[in-house]
């Protein structure tokens, strides 16, 4: 009875700093923030400030609105490029810091570097490159003269763009995804890949057969990481493009390169509608949840089998 | 024991980061806050506001917000629901205006409104102090000009324009220049093209505080001849324009390249003067006449782009009037504002002449009556972002036609119908 | 004899292949710091020599010098204090997340029932919240808190700690939780039959075996947390008294001018200290993903 007691005594006080902070800091405002996108909520002080519910407005005002649905498109073509990109080069760099090179420990820490810094000066860093440094590069070199044309600037297509943010972002999370994956591989028995050598197994065939279905579970772990940090992206969507250049969609000229948390962040701020910015965080969120926990469901499925 | 006293010297640790720096919100008597937008003067007004707090006893706290993400506007948002908003803030029109419409002073009484023409009214009634005066046009370099035979005076329509643009284009490699226009039209400067340029739409031509276009395009009557007009202006200002500043450019590279003698003429206002001094641009620069019509229209653009406004809650009206009240009425006020912040006064008790080429041209523009008024900021900024800034972006970038961009300006001012 | 020549053969293929797996790893490895590199080089130069060469070399390396001594006394960016901020909060949230997410997570491996399943399940999903739709919330409803209580949560150390607290031990526990599950049981069984209290058995045995997984979370939780612009930004409010490095820097961006002779100098000296944290703990890093990241 006592040891029962204290076991129960012992998990509620333990978890009870973390539930309170949980608590204030997460869900309360999470429902509050869904309350607020059923009202005309605007956190300034315009003349007639009364607070008024007004139901689902918000929410088919955000699907009527050409930028919004179009903002849901580039978000998901732009998370399936990064999350195939960072994993590639993720597993491949995991593979070559894992092998016999002689400055492994050197080439592990520099991989990892850009993840140290913020998305916003990552961002800034990367704009001045595509900007400055690249066209400077055609000045100097005849040979990639092509590269100082102006309409060859990366940034100034919509196309190139987003592939200049899915480099970007590739570049600032790989070397995070390289760590797991490393931790994947140096936790396959040794043994294992003798006995494969013994029977003959080029190393091609031992990482197909052995080292990849023994990072199954890595998978789960990095595909929800590298999911979920895609969708959510925003730092370096503003520093490196602010949503430009410009395209246009169902008729309208909207931002070509405005990923949906950035959508969410102008619609509060530029055009002055948070309830609406509310409304549509709400519809991320759950779009984000369900695709994670397919994901997950799937992925576990998979590392049962294998 | 020891565990215990770990754990309360803890504990009284975390009650202490409570405290800290929160004594700070709490002081109510004897502090002003004041928040604006231009980060480029935030050391001299904090060294002004230095001397006026010891003058006056009242601590004057200084906030200068600028950023791509987010500017006075963003941090107004937050500061608001944080309980915490500025007792001086900046504003720059009247949709702005609009959002904190509930919290702004009613300024008719004060000293300094009948010392101005430009001051922010509404109803007649006085609700901004006007923070500098401000132009932009077509700045250009005298020296290149001389050399190829141009008058600058007699740039005054768009035919004129047009023939000065040719023959600059001939004389490039002369000049030493790799285009004649250094104008911007990415997103990130869409304030260009969507603020500034667009505005030549609104007032060109018209008398000074004329409204008439602007509230036809507001109600979605768009007058085509106008409107035809002006794209033929940007057309001439892209086709003449280094593509790379233009798609791509950012505010460095456009004041840059003219700076460095790689443009005759920029698409920018006074506010460049210190970016002109710290390139040791020396080269003779005023604003020629922005000849953007048919007809002839000589003048530049002129006006208070910005505005302070006082919150009605704040702790401490009376101290933020007479903070604002002596930049007016004091020699240190005057020499901050236009010796050491390099602004053009609003006011005309001010005899003080800011250093600035840019901004001496201003000031004869302005002293010969030759200017045309700021209504950009009667449209929404979301209209101006959202809407405008793209379809300029696009023409700049050849995705769209000349047709094609008065198609799109067209159907956008029909949807924005009030 | 035919073995030896074999050997050989084998021998000078594997050296041959060596050598070009190492680079080709370290062109790659050139090609990833490329960007570091430039920033760099232009931190050593003036605004306009950065817009008009941006990939040459520095005319002054002394400049770097000037344009740190630039912002390391600017009133407007007011660095030093910034600096002093981000590493108390950073150093305190820390300490916090990681006491207090471990000994949660330690209950919630060692009580298996539908209710501790349920907390840790919505902890994990919590990951998925993104920040936007609570960010304006937090602020109104600190406010509210303030005025009911009298706690000072907005403009203090204490309220933005309490934040990253909330926003970091849903990462943070799911670490944890993973790990914990390898440790076996009778060590605590073992414990419990010595004498030990519950407590005791956490603090004194659990706690110390976890180093790997708390070098990790430390390191996770802390690039974010110093890096962060949004929270700081609207829990401390621009220029007010307490300030971070990230809006510190967001003080050069002006409205229209970037001064990027300024920002990527500012850049170095803010990623400086990240990478030299780093570099020390590297090594328990890569234990604490070995040990956390699989289960």
């Amino acid at each position: 009875m006592n040891k029962k007691r204290e076991n129960s005594a012992i998990f509620w006080l333990f978890l009870a700093p973390v539930l309170l902070a949980f608590l204030l800091v997460i869900i309360i405002p999470f429902f509050m923030g869904v309350f607020y996108s059923f009202t005309n909520w605007s956190s300034s002080a315009r003349a007639d400030n009364a607070l008024k519910f007004i139901g689902l407005t918000n929410f088919t005002g955000s699907f009527k609105d050409p930028a919004f649905a179009y903002s849901f498109g580039v978000t998901i073509l732009y998370t399936i490029l990064n999350m195939i990109f960072i994993n590639f080069v993720a597993f491949a760099l995991a593979l070559l810091v894992t092998s016999q090179l002689k400055l492994r420990n050197i080439y592990r820490v520099g991989f990892f570097v850009p993840n140290l810094i913020g998305g916003l000066i990552l961002g800034y860093i990367w704009q001045f490159i595509f900007n400055n440094a690249i066209p400077s590069l055609g000045r100097i070199f005849n040979l990639l003269a092509f590269l100082n044309v102006p309409e060859n600037l990366i940034l100034s297509k919509n196309t190139t763009a987003i592939l200049a943010l899915v480099a970007v972002g590739t570049w600032q999370y790989a070397g995070y995804i390289m760590m797991i994956y490393i931790a994947a591989i140096e936790n396959v028995p040794l043994e294992l890949h003798e006995a494969a050598k013994i029977d003959g197994a080029t190393p091609f065939v031992r990482l197909m057969k052995i080292t990849i279905p023994m990072a199954a579970q890595a998978f789960t772990v990095t595909t929800f990481l590298t999911l979920v940090n895609s969708f959510k992206q925003f730092d370096v969507n503003v520093s490196l493009t602010s949503g430009g250049p410009s395209t246009i969609y169902m008729s309208k000229p909207i931002l070509g390169t405005e990923l949906l948390a950035l959508n969410i962040y102008n619609t509060a701020f530029v055009s002055n509608n948070l309830a609406m910015g509310q409304a549509r965080a709400v519809v991320f969120f759950l779009v984000l949840a369900i695709i994670a926990l397919i994901q997950v469901y799937v992925n576990k499925k998979k590392e049962l089998e294998l | 024991m020891k565990k215990a006293l770990l754990v309360l010297v803890v504990g009284l640790a975390a009650v202490s980061l409570f405290a800290a720096g929160g004594a700070d919100a709490k002081a109510g008597g004897g502090k002003i806050t004041l928040m604006q937008n231009k980060p480029e003067i935030d050391a001299m007004l904090k060294a002004y506001a230095a001397i006026w707090s010891k003058a006056n006893g009242t601590e004057v706290v200084i906030k200068s917000i600028g950023g791509t993400a987010g500017g006075v506007g963003q941090q107004l948002k937050a500061d608001y629901a944080a309980g915490d908003m500025p007792d001086i803030f900046s504003f720059d029109g009247i949709e702005t205006y609009k959002e904190w419409e509930a919290l702004i002073s009613d300024l008719s009484a004060e000293p300094w409104v009948s010392k101005t023409a430009v001051a922010f009214k509404k109803d007649g009634k006085v609700f901004g102090f006007p923070v500098a005066v401000e132009g932009w046009g077509m700045a250009y370099n005298a020296d290149m000009l001389a050399k190829a035979g141009i008058d600058p005076k007699s740039l005054v329509n768009l035919g004129a324009y047009k023939a000065a643009f040719e023959k600059l284009d001939t004389m490039k490699a002369e000049l030493g220049v790799n285009s004649v226009v250094s104008m911007a039209a990415s997103v990130e400067m869409g304030w260009v093209t969507a603020d500034h340029n667009f505005n030549s739409l609104l007032s060109n031509g018209l008398p000074y505080g004329d409204l008439s276009a602007t509230n036809a395009l507001l109600a979605g009557n768009v007058d085509d001849t106008r409107l035809g007009e002006y794209a033929d202006w940007v057309e001439l200002l892209f086709k003449y324009a280094d593509k790379g500043v233009l798609t791509t450019g950012n505010y460095d590279s456009q004041v840059g390249a003219f700076a460095t003698g790689k443009a005759v003429f920029l698409h920018q206002g006074n506010w460049t003067d210190p970016n002109m001094k710290a390139a040791n641009a020396t080269f003779k620069m005023a604003f020629a006449p922005h000849g953007s019509m048919k007809k002839a229209t000589d003048g530049i653009f002129v006006a208070a782009p910005s505005f302070y406004a006082i919150n009605k809650e704040s702790k401490n009206v009376a101290a933020a009037k007479k903070f604002l009240a002596d930049l007016v009425a004091t020699t240190e006020g005057n020499k901050y504002m236009v010796t050491d912040a390099g602004m053009i006064p609003a006011y005309s008790n001010v005899t003080l002449q800011p250093s600035g080429m840019l901004s001496q041209s201003v000031q004869s523009w302005a002293a010969a009556g030759k200017v045309y008024s700021w209504n950009q900021y009667n449209f929404s900024g979301d209209f101006r972002q959202k809407t405008l800034i793209p379809i300029y972006n696009q023409f700049a970038t050849g995705q769209i036609s000349k047709a094609q961009f008065v198609d799109l300006m067209k159907k956008a001012f029909i949807a924005n119908k009030k | 004899m035919k073995n030896n020549s074999m050997k050989t053969n084998n021998g000078n293929k594997i050296k041959a292949g060596a050598l070009i797996a190492e680079i080709i790893t370290a062109i790659i490895f050139l090609a990833f710091l490329f960007p570091f590199f430039i920033v760099f080089i232009n931190s050593a130069k003036t605004a306009f020599e950065i817009t008009a060469y941006p990939m040459a070399m520095p005319e002054k390396w002394g400049n770097i010098l000037a344009n740190i001594a630039n912002i390391w006394t600017s009133e407007n960016i007011r660095y030093r204090s910034s600096l002093f901020s981000s590493v108390l909060i950073t150093a305190i949230a820390l300490f916090a997340i990681n006491i207090l997410s471990s000994q949660a997570a330690w209950v919630l491996v060692r009580n298996k029932s539908k209710t501790s399943n349920a907390i840790f399940f919505i902890f994990v999903a919590a990951m998925v919240i993104p920040f936007q739709i609570v960010m304006f919330p937090l602020l109104s409803w600190f406010r509210m808190i303030t005025k009911a209580t009298g706690i000072p949560l907005l403009r203090t150390y204490g309220g933005i700690v309490l934040a990253y607290v909330g926003f970091g031990i849903s990462l943070s526990i799911f670490m944890f939780h993973g790990f914990i599950k390898s440790i076996p049981l009778e060590l605590e069984e073992a414990a419990t039959i010595d004498g030990c209290k519950k407590y005791q058995t956490f603090y004194e045995i659990i706690f110390p075996i976890l180093k790997p997984i708390h070098a990790t979370v430390l390191v996770l939780n802390g690039i974010w947390i110093w890096n962060d612009y949004l929270l700081p930004l609207l829990i401390l409010g621009k220029g007010n008294v307490i300030q971070t490095i990230p809006l510190a820097v967001s003080n050069f961006a002006g409205a229209y001018v970037k001064q990027w002779d300024l920002i990527l100098t500012a850049i170095l000296l803010a990623m400086i200290p990240v990478i030299v944290f780093f570099l020390f703990a590297q090594k328990y890093i890569v234990k604490g993903m070995v040990a956390g990241s699989i289960k």
